[in-house]
């Protein structure tokens, strides 16, 4: 077997239900286009297969589980791209890809194609249980304790086409990481895992109903320390509770978080603690040997470098300052000596945050062959990461990226803005998030001044279904329409880490020509303000709203 | 139920929808077919839209055409429809400029 680094090796089991899914789909798609189906009939079955019909076009999601691509895989994607889109893709917040501009009549080739690098886009719609999002760092972080992935696969396989769970009350996203440091928002999930080891064995720290959208909650710890052997019987009985009680009569109040807040946290471990006690636990029981065998399936990087990378990769630093510079914000400390995790910016100064072209992920695909074992990982903050670069190559792999203009060093700073596709793609978007983005990420584009301004994180969401997550940034912009002129409602506060908070609103929305002032006023008034050390949340957290709430809404 | 449109005085109604094929937008001109171009729209009062939307989905499979439905615009000239959706709608994303519908004219 010759199997990627970094993701599941499918099998030609795996392989023949793809193949039958896509005969299925494409049968669907000419009873369609003849009007045997109408499209009320056909729209629930285009989206369990990822196709939505957008503002503009029809819009594929495609699937990255856990956030990880290999070579071959982004090299399709390039083509996908080329073939049948407007030459680019653009990466999601849950890791996943989306073309914007696909044919109908064109998703049954796509889907084949995709097919043959063991890709689809099964489940990145519909009620059910969506793709499952990973640490980006996970296998390589130096402070990693448990590599999520091989449960992250396992959770894949075990909610893929599960029968019980393909028609939720709503949608449902669970993300895992096996780090102290929550880089997944895994307590603004419907379900949030975080492993760590135990004496025998991983240990699994669980948080239910967090989420964003209207009603923004932070999960809840539901079980501090789950066994292995009872993962899944766990999240079976978890899901059971909320299929059997979720609200289906309202969609705003159908989400998991909903029901967990209105029967209380106590309340709901019962209810799962009564189904497990019905339950066939055997039947649900993780052995050892499945997960051994899951494992299996993952090659393992070879990770040796040579005794002098880290001399060689400090003086690379020392001779080049622009390089040393990108180094402090877009690398990671690896476990492995010799190492780096090298994050990608897919954030170019004035760009759309998310988007690449076909260039550039064919690019990509081609760096990550040559210095990351062909492996690439998609984060939810839209960028990509090679999560296994030798300290001696680095500073060639930054040469190629600056070749591509994908070097820009704002990784987890103000650059690093994340947004929604907005109402420029989306047709539930009231307002345009992009465009915020890009005049911010100009205005800010000085790479000093990102570094003197440290970590800020602005996220922007284009209506209250906050797919920018705008309720976990440190500022969050909310777009709203108020007839014909985009206003923006700015809220501090947010962040999604280990201390997840949600971002209280600073007061009325301003129009969309006046945000970027505004913004620019409140970061001038934290440099001002801040004291020796202090991050924009440490500032806010000491003297309160009221001084940025000034800057925000001075007169010009 | 269909929810009533606020519209203005010296607003009207145009009908419009996505191809089925390749969900590009289009807009029900005079003759009653569907064209790409919002300038060629058919404007409609308040009290005749509910009939010509009912015509319009009687149809939408014959016409290659999805989710057809009213848009309040200004009858200019040009003719723009009054929320942003609907002006992105007509002329394509703000953000890409080389998709913008009157360079695709």
């Amino acid at each position: 077997m010759n199997a990627p680094v970094g993701h599941y090796q499918y099998d030609s089991v795996d392989r023949a239900f793809l193949q039958s899914r896509i005969d299925e789909f494409a049968d669907q798609v000419a009873r369609r286009i003849d009007g045997s189906l109408t499209e009320d009939e056909f729209k629930p079955l285009r989206l369990m297969n990822g196709l939505y019909l957008q503002l503009h076009a029809y819009m594929l999601r495609i699937a990255v589980p856990y956030g990880i691509l290999d070579a071959r895989q982004m090299r399709k994607l390039s083509s996908i791209a080329r073939r049948y889109d407007r030459d680019y893709g653009h990466f999601t917040t849950r890791q996943n890809l989306q073309f914007n501009w696909i044919k109908l009549e064109d998703t049954p080739a796509i889907l084949r194609e995709l097919a043959e690098v063991d890709m689809h886009a099964i489940q990145t719609s519909g009620n059910c249980i969506r793709n499952v999002t990973s640490d980006e760092f996970a296998g390589a972080a130096a402070d990693e304790l448990v590599d999520p992935r091989v449960h992250a696969e396992i959770l894949r396989q075990w909610s893929t086409l599960h029968p019980e769970f393909t028609f939720l009350p709503r949608k449902f996203k669970i993300a895992i990481s096996g780090s102290p440091h929550d880089r997944v928002a895994a307590r603004f999930h419907d379900i949030g895992i975080l492993t760590r080891p135990g004496p025998n064995g991983p240990l699994f720290r669980i948080f239910v109903g967090g989420g964003m959208g209207r009603t923004p909650l932070v999960g809840q710890e539901i079980f501090d320390s789950v066994r292995e052997e009872e993962l899944l019987a766990t999240l079976e009985a978890i899901l059971r509770v909320y299929n059997a009680h979720g609200r289906r009569d309202n969609i705003y109040k159908a989400r998991i978080k909903i029901l967990v807040q209105a029967l209380g946290i106590d309340a709901y471990r019962e209810a799962v603690q009564a189904e497990l006690s019905q339950m066939d636990l055997a039947r649900y029981r993780l052995t050892p040997e499945i997960v051994e065998a899951i494992r299996a399936r993952f090659a393992v990087p070879n990770l040796h470098a040579p005794d002098n990378a880290s001399e060689i990769f400090l003086a690379d630093q020392k001779r080049d300052r622009k390089f040393a510079r990108w180094v402090q914000s877009n690398t990671h400390l690896h476990r492995a000596p010799g190492h780096i995790i090298a994050v990608v910016s897919i954030k170019p100064a004035g760009g759309i945050p998310g988007d690449a072209t076909s260039e550039q992920m064919s690019r990509l695909a081609d760096l990550a062959e040559q210095y990351s074992f062909g492996e690439l990982r998609v984060t939810h903050l839209q960028n990509i990461v090679l999560g296994h670069v030798r300290q001696d190559k680095l500073y060639a792999l930054w040469q190629e990226l600056e070749k591509i203009d994908l070097a820009a060093p704002n990784h987890s700073l103000i650059g690093d803005i994340i947004a929604c596709p907005g109402l420029d793609y989306c047709s539930l978007a009231n307002s345009r998030s992009i465009p915020i983005a890009q005049k911010l990420s100009a205005r800010f584009a000085n790479a000093d001044l990102q570094s003197e301004i440290g970590k800020l994180s602005i996220n922007i969401s284009g209506c209250i279904n906050a797919c920018g997550h705008h309720h976990a940034g440190n500022i969050g912009l909310l777009g709203v329409d108020k007839r014909g002129e985009e206003f923006f409602q700015i809220t501090l506060g947010g962040r999604a880490d280990e201390k997840a908070a949600i971002g209280s609103i600073l007061g009325a929305s301003l129009p969309e020509d006046e945000m970027v002032d505004a913004i620019a006023r409140i970061v001038d008034r934290y440099l001002a303000i801040r004291g020796p050390g202090e991050s924009f949340l440490d500032t806010l957290s000491r003297l309160g709203d009221a001084p940025f709430k000034e800057a925000a809404y001075e007169i010009a | 139920m269909k929810r009533p449109t606020r519209i203005d005085a010296e607003e009207k109604l145009v009908l419009t929808a996505n191809c089925l094929l390749d969900g590009h937008i289009v807009w029900l001109d005079q003759e009653g077919r569907w064209c790409s171009s919002i300038a060629h729209a058919a404007m409609f009062e308040p009290d005749t839209i509910d009939a010509a939307l009912e015509k319009a989905k009687a149809h939408a499979q014959l016409d290659e055409v999805v989710g057809i439905y009213d848009v309040v615009v200004r009858p200019g000239p040009p003719l723009r429809p009054v929320s942003v959706r609907e002006n992105i709608r007509a002329f394509g994303p703000t953000v890409h400029p080389q998709f913008s519908k009157e360079i695709e004219r």
